[in-house]
Formats: structure tokens, sequence, C-alpha cells
């Protein structure tokens, strides 16, 4: 074996991040504990680190997204390959932790923000090694390195009982399943003879051992994806976290998993497929509308708003299984394009329901009633997120859903089928995202004396001081009560849905040829 | 030389008792226990691979060693941050009983 020692310039987000973490551990030591000089250190980081990824793919300024270089793209570099497919996700993982660190300036001041910011960045650094590994054990080791970092984040203020539960049983989920991944591993190193991702393009010869194999490292990379046998988890879990952690772990551990099944069973899928006949989909297939239904059914009757997007979460992670279960690239093109609506939308909705929470909204869903009325900056981003979720056109989310199910259409075979079982799906999320945007917009009825104290008092003042003052008054108000930079994460959140749902040709663009590529390549 | 066949049924044995612990056990320590058990007989496994790899290329030969010392690190970092949890939990709810932690069903 051969080493060839890699240019520096494709691992300068990695190492931007590792500076990011080393500042922090200084900061803290020099007694600085102040969010906003933490948190716009690492939001700016973060931001270059972005940048970086941007400029790896050659898009950097934004345009000819659609045709990518080739250059450092697709060779193979030890245990690291630089796809552009990689890439697209480092750039998404790197965009949660974005939105998730700049909103999380605006939480209230307290010892943790060190700890809050350096594992926040950790677990992003834990993500980019996820998007490029070319390796099976260096995908799981990256993976529970953001694992680690993920388990003492949503613990991390060690007071709140409800987070350390959280954090306990996240912990023992993610441990079990990272152990079962890496006993699958070591039967796929038995079959194989080697963990590089590429050999697992070809039948081994001893095929049962492998299958085996796969059949474990799947089971293990769906608890993290929150597919359905194995999600029961991730109610909890978001639940108990504060609701900043709930999305970054929606919004990027899940898809960790989500893009680490891709990468693991594209070309795996095709061989024991050609060998194993359709049964191989069709369990995929089924798993996928299990997953959908399910987390869309049980959604319907929560009644905490955490745990209805919990749900929803889990929904929409059967539709991105799609992008495996059916045979081509345009649905894998079409599940990256879901993924990155859903990192946008799912995150912002729980910052915005961080910031419900500071302005002492609690946590029911009926506790948003008429919402619309007294803080109109954030319920209407709110209410593109929530259209954006249910894909709705003209949002994100409908372009997502759209190439999905275009794809399920279009390919050969009964994929159709769950192109179906899809809008089916999409037809029962819109019942409940509908009334949510019911609740916040319904004609103003709270002038009835306040029964449950603290709630009702927020929207009773808002009302009362919104006809009266002009609309800007109003909205200054609603920003110094949210929190500038949670303010600004929520409202860029909504226009950037819809804005790529508008203009979405040069993301499509860029997904596609990404997808293409990957196909090719063949890992 | 002991057999591949017994080896490997070693590690499945202790991959089973690592997920009967999983399954029944209430406390977190055992809990962290059974998992470190399923870790230890996926590091088995790779060492036995590696021993008994047909591959003319060392380097893969080797590589399943390796790994294995690698996951015995990796072990090592998940107990010291579960003990961190649970200790935590411990001064809060006073037990390391996982059933006792059961606010967020509600």
């Amino acid at each position: 074996m051969s080493y060839t020692i890699p240019t520096i310039s494709p691992y300068t987000p990695e190492i931007s991040l590792l500076v990011a973490v080393v500042l922090i551990f200084l900061l803290d030591v020099a007694g600085v504990k102040s969010r906003i000089l933490l948190g716009g250190a690492t939001s700016l980081f973060l931001l270059l680190a972005f940048l970086e990824v941007l400029a790896d793919l050659g898009t950097w300024p934004l345009q000819g997204l659609s045709t990518l270089p080739s250059g450092y793209l697709g060779t193979l570099q030890g245990p690291v390959i630089f796809t552009s497919f990689g890439l697209i996700f480092q750039g998404i993982f790197l965009a949660v932790a974005l939105i998730v660190g700049f909103a999380s300036i605006s939480d209230p001041d307290e010892e943790g923000a060190p700890t809050f910011y350096a594992l926040l960045t950790l677990a992003a650094i834990g993500m980019l090694f996820v998007a490029v590994s070319a390796d099976l054990i260096l995908l799981l080791l990256s993976i529970e390195i953001t694992g680690i970092a993920t388990y003492a984040l949503v613990g991390y203020t060690r007071r709140d009982r409800r987070a350390l539960e959280a954090a306990m049983k996240f912990y023992i989920i993610g441990a079990l399943s990272t152990a079962i991944s890496f006993f699958g591993a070591s039967l796929l190193y038995g079959a194989y003879g080697t963990t590089q991702l590429s050999a697992f393009s070809t039948l081994p010869a001893n095929h049962e051992l492998a299958l085996m194999g796969f059949g474990m490292v799947a089971a293990g990379l769906a608890f993290k994806a929150t597919l359905v046998p194995f999600h029961m988890w991730a109610v909890d879990v978001y639940d108990g976290a504060g609701p900043n952690v709930a999305g970054f772990l929606s919004g990027g551990s899940k898809k960790m998993g989500l893009f680490a099944l891709f990468v693991v069973f594209v070309a795996a899928v095709r061989v024991f497929g050609a060998a194993e006949g359709y049964v191989l989909f069709l369990a995929l297939g089924s798993l996928a509308v299990i997953t959908m239904t399910l987390g869309n059914v049980l959604a319907l009757e929560q009644k905490t708003m955490k745990r209805m997007l919990a749900y929803s979460s889990i929904a929409q992670a059967g539709y991105m299984l799609l992008g495996v279960a059916i045979d081509t690239p345009a649905a894998l093109a079409g599940a990256t394009l879901q993924i990155t609506a859903d990192v946008l939308m799912k995150t912002g909705a729980f910052v915005v329901v961080g910031a419900a929470a500071s302005l002492g909204i609690g946590p029911l869903i009926t506790d948003y009633k008429g919402l619309g009325h007294s803080r109109p900056g954030i319920s209407a981003s709110f209410a593109i997120m929530l259209l954006s979720l249910a894909g709705m056109p003209l949002t994100l989310g409908f372009v997502g859903k759209f190439y999905l199910f275009f794809a399920a259409v279009e390919a050969p075979g009964y994929f159709i089928l769950l192109a179906i079982a899809g809008l089916l799906n999409s037809a029962i999320s819109v019942f409940y995202y509908a009334r949510i945007l019911r609740l916040m917009y319904m004609p103003d009825d709270s002038k009835a004396p306040a029964s449950d104290g603290h709630s009702l008092t927020h929207s009773t003042l808002g009302s009362a001081t919104g006809p009266a003052t002009p609309r800007w008054a109003s909205l200054r108000s609603e920003i110094t009560a949210v929190g500038t930079a949670r303010w600004i994460t929520i409202v860029s959140v909504a226009v950037l849905l819809v804005l790529f749902g508008i203009y979405p040709t040069t993301l499509v663009g860029a997904m596609n040829s990404a997808a293409q590529q990957f196909w090719t390549i063949g890992f | 030389m002991i057999p591949l066949d017994e080896l490997l049924v070693f590690s499945g044995l202790l991959f089973s008792i690592g997920i009967f612990g999983v399954l029944t056990r209430r406390n977190f320590i055992m809990l962290l226990i059974s998992v470190e058990i399923i870790m230890n007989s996926a590091i088995l496994n790779f060492v036995t691979f590696s021993a008994y790899s047909p591959s003319s290329s060392v380097a893969q030969a080797v590589s399943g060693q390796g790994i294995a010392v690698v996951l015995i690190g990796l072990a090592a970092t998940e107990v010291a941050l579960g003990l961190a949890i649970v200790l935590a939990l411990n001064r809060i709810i006073g037990s390391v009983d996982v059933a006792k932690a059961m606010e967020l069903r509600l």
C-alpha cells in the first residue's frame, strides 16, 4: 500500500473548525463566558468552513453550480475520498451547525456556553469526516465522534432532569447502535478482507456473511436515521433536549445517518439486488413506507409541539429513504434535495419552538393560539416552515418531494407505488400542519380572561398593543423579546425556503450532477 | 491454532450475551457493561478475521488488528462519557436505575 500525502487544501474546513474548538477552550480558560463572543466566533468559523466547502465545490462565487470540476474530486486519498456528493453534504451539515450555533447566541446566558459551542463544533467536525470517508471504519468512527459530542450536548447543562434523561437514553441507544454497526463491519471485513467501501460493489465469495454484515450495519445506521423499527428513542430525546439541540439532532445527526446509509448501500443494494432479485428493494421500499406512515399517523395525535415535530421528523426520514429504495440517481438527487429542505425547515421549526419558549409560550400546540396576531415576524416564518414541511408549492419542501416522487414514477418496475404512498402521506401530514396554522391565525378571541396565566398573558399583551401602535414597533418589541440572533436566524431560514422554492434550478442542477457522479464512482 | 469456527462462535456468543443484557438489565452500569461486551465481540471478530486472512497483501491482513486497537480506544471514550452522564443523573434522581428515569413518557 502506497501512501500519498494529500494536499492541505481539501481539509481546510475541518482545520478551521479544529482551530475554532481550540479557540473556544482557550477563551473558556481565560474566563470568557459571553454567548455573544463565543457564539459569534463559532458562527464565523462555521461560516468560513461553509464558504471553504463551496469553494472546494468550485461553486464560489455561487455560479455554475451545475458544472462541477474534477480536480481532486473523486480521487482516493487513503481512507478519504472527496466527491461532489460528499462535499454537498459537508455544506448541509455545516449549514445545520451554523443555524443552531447562531440562533443559540440568544439563549439565556449560563455557565455552559463554552461547553455548548465546543461540543457543537466537535460534532460538526465528525460530520465533515462522515461526508468524505471512503472506508467503513472511518465512516463509523466519524459517526461516533459526532455521536459522543451530541450525547454530551443533549445533557450539557447537567441540572435539567429531563435533558439528562434524554442524554441517557440517547447515549444507550447510540452506543448500542454503534456497537452493532461495528459488529456488522467486522463481518464485512471477514467477507471482503478489506473495509474499503469501493470493495462492496462486488459480490464476495462468502455471500451470506456479507449479507449478515450489511444487515447489522444497516440496523445500526437505521437507529441514527430514526427509521421505523428503530425510532422509539427519537421522540423522547428530541422532547427532553433543549430546542436548539433538538434541531441539531434532527437536522444534523439524523441526516448523517441517512448519508451513511446512502454511501454504504447504494453499491451494495445494486449488487445484492441483482443476486437476490427484488426482495431487497421490496424490503427497503416497505421500510420507507412504514416509516413515513407511522411517523405521520402518530404525529396527528400529539399534543406538544416538540413531540409533533419529532414524529414529523421520523416521517421525513421515510421520504428520504426512498433515495436508496428506488434504484436510480434521480431518486438520490431527489432525496438530497429533500434532505436540504428538511435541514432548513425542521431545524428552523425547532429554533422557533425555542423562541416561543423564550416568549413564555408553553409546550402545548394549543399554546400557540393567536401567535400570528401578537408576533407577526416569527409566526409568518413558522408558517412558511410548516407549509414547506407539508410540501406546499413555492417552498423548497415542495421541490424536494416533487423530484423524489417524480423519480419514483419514472423508475421502471413497481416503484410508482412508492410515489402513491408518499403522496397519500403528504396528504395526511397536511392535517396536523394546517391545524397549527389555523390556531396561529384564527380570529383573535383572546380578550376573554386568561385562564392559565403565563401562556396567555403574552398573547393578550401583544394583541392589546398590536392595533394601537404601528406595525414596526410591535416587530421591534418582538425582536428584543426573542433575541436578535435567533430572530435573524428564523427569518432568514424562512426566506431561504421561499427563495429556493421559487428558483430551485441551481440547487437541482447541483444535486443532479452530484448524484450522477456519485452513482458512476460506485460508492 | 484454534479453529476459525470456534472463535466466531465465541464472539457470536459474546454478542448474544451483550444483547440479552441490554434487553433485560435496568441498571445503567449493567447496560454500559453489556454494550461493552458487544463492542468486544466486534473487536474479537476483527482480530480473528485478521489472523485468518487469506489475503496476500500484508497491509490488508494486518488492518484488522489496527482497527481493533482503535476500537478499544473508542470503547474507553464511550464509557468515560457514559459514566459522566450516569453520575450527573445519579446526583439528581439518586439512582442508577433506568426505570426511575421515565419522566419523558408523559
